[in-house]
């Protein structure tokens, strides 16, 4: 078995009264591409946001490649020693917002070679050649010196997940990666998250494409009110699944077939 | 008018200049490091951010005049200072001026800031945060660059109003261009001529560094969309 590259632990969290996630356990091995899939309001923005700590877990162990952090409860400080290596565990991860969130100062190929320059702090030439191969791979070779604002929705998230590989990261997250797009500008978002399954990257995706998720995935989760509902390779979930509620979902996603 | 007396004004008032761009500079310059320091203060704590408040609060609620004085003339009636070795400073009116315009501008330059970052949009912040940026990273490259970018043309009035206010500092007896316009009105009771040429002085000062800022936010707005540009926020 391949080994594990990211593993949540009875995770919990709640924004005040209310409890978003209530324990899960999702484990992602090298390889994995593993689809969640909810209704909104069913924590799954919140289960992905808590893998690089944009969310803090209330409760539950978050481990990323060889880092592992254990929290204890609600309101936690963090040590210096502990923030550091939520930084070092951040750095293992690529993650791509709904929203983008592209630096508007920066062109494409700047926004691209920030991290590994800046961050990693990798050879300028090293950083640069890399950067314009990420562009390239994610077909805007020739956007290279457009400014965000220039850019399309669409255009904008290639290149912020031409940003998100070029940190050499161990796993890719997707948070609803098309949801903030025109409709005609989310085939060339999916065919680029499509070609990285099929290199063979550890992804894990929050999505409402549930035929997309059908097709990418190796694994997928139906998360309701917080729990992990259904889990099992894609044929079960979306279209056999044990749970009816998960049955329900499914086929209102995919819209009145019958 | 008298063009021939306006003519030899002129290069008279024009002696000053050196001194009132000095003052800008050195206040300008002390000003936003000042802000800098306050906007830290104001992140760290409840107390800092209490403190840089009220400092705001008061260098932007009473009359620069009004605080040149209290430090020109009210600083020597604390013998502590006056037996002090910052006193041969202290008692300069030139470090006065530089004092008083300092600790004005950096009460509004740290406004200014604080509304530029305000305006950072926490998508670009979360995203340096998820790269596993560490803070001061964060700051040099993704806030403080984005933040300049929003404050700037609030900046770009407030550097003009400290050039105009370093007049001020000719009642403290500094001969900048103003100084000198009141002492060559004294002589020839000629003051439409003498102020006026003044006033073209500061105004050609004035619309350069308006030029110059409206050039600086065009060259770091590329970024905006076409359409926005010079749209009111």
């Amino acid at each position: 078995m391949n080994p594990t590259t990211v593993r949540l632990t009875n995770i919990h969290k709640s924004f005040g009264r209310q409890e978003v996630l209530r324990g899960i356990d999702l484990e992602a091995r090298d390889g994995d591409v593993i689809s969640i899939i909810g209704s909104s309001g069913s924590g799954k923005s919140t289960l992905l946001r808590c893998i690089p700590f944009l969310e803090i877990p209330d409760q539950g162990e978050v481990t990323v490649g060889d880092e592992t952090i254990v929290l204890t409860g609600a309101g936690h400080r963090f040590s210096r020693a502990e923030r550091q290596k939520i930084r070092r565990l951040r750095g293992q991860i690529g993650f791509v917002f709904q929203s983008f969130n592209l630096w508007p100062h920066m062109t494409a190929l700047q926004n691209v070679m920030e991290v590994p320059l800046h961050v990693q702090g990798r050879p300028r030439a090293e950083c640069r050649e890399e950067a314009e191969a990420m562009l390239a791979k994610v077909g805007l070779a020739d956007k290279r010196d457009a400014w965000p604002a220039h850019l399309s929705g669409g255009q904008q998230q290639r290149v912020a997940i031409a940003r998100a590989l070029a940190s050499r990261p161990r796993a890719l997250l997707f948070d609803e990666p098309t949801s903030a797009l025109d409709p005609e500008l989310v085939g060339e978002v999916l065919r680029v998250i499509r070609a990285l399954a099929e290199e063979g990257r550890t992804m894990l995706i929050v999505t409402h494409e549930m035929a997309f998720a059908r097709e990418v995935s190796s694994h997928a989760i139906y998360l309701h009110e917080g729990r992990i509902e259904e889990a099992g390779p894609p044929q079960q979930v979306f279209l056999d699944p044990v749970s009816e509620r998960c049955r329900r979902f499914v086929r209102g996603q995919a819209g009145p077939v019958d | 008018m008298d063009l021939a007396f306006i003519a030899a004004v002129f290069p008279k008032l024009l002696a000053g200049l050196p001194l009132t761009l000095s003052l800008a500079v050195l206040s300008l310059s002390g000003g936003a490091i000042l802000a800098l320091l306050l906007s830290g203060l104001r992140a760290s704590s409840w107390l800092g951010a209490q403190f840089a408040n009220f400092y705001v609060y008061i260098f932007r609620g009473t009359p620069l005049l009004i605080q040149i004085f209290l430090i020109y003339y009210g600083l020597a009636q604390f013998p502590a200072l006056r037996h002090s070795l910052l006193w041969p400073l202290l008692r300069e009116p030139y470090v006065c001026a530089v004092l008083a315009l300092m600790l004005n501008d950096a009460a509004y330059t740290s406004e200014i800031l604080r509304g530029g970052l305000r305006a950072v949009s926490s998508g670009a912040i979360e995203a340096a945060k998820v790269a596993g940026m560490s803070r001061p990273t964060m700051l040099r490259r993704i806030v403080l660059p984005l933040a300049f970018r929003q404050a700037l043309p609030a900046y770009g009035a407030e550097v003009t109003s400290m050039v105009k206010a370093t007049s001020l500092a000719s009642v403290v007896t500094l001969m900048e261009v103003t100084g000198l316009a009141r002492a060559e009105v004294s002589q020839s009771y000629r003051a439409i001529e003498v102020f006026l040429c003044a006033a073209v002085i500061y105004l050609v000062l004035v619309t350069l560094i308006t030029r110059l800022v409206h050039w600086l936010e065009d060259r770091l707005s590329t970024h905006r969309s076409p359409a926005l540009d010079r749209s009111p926020a």
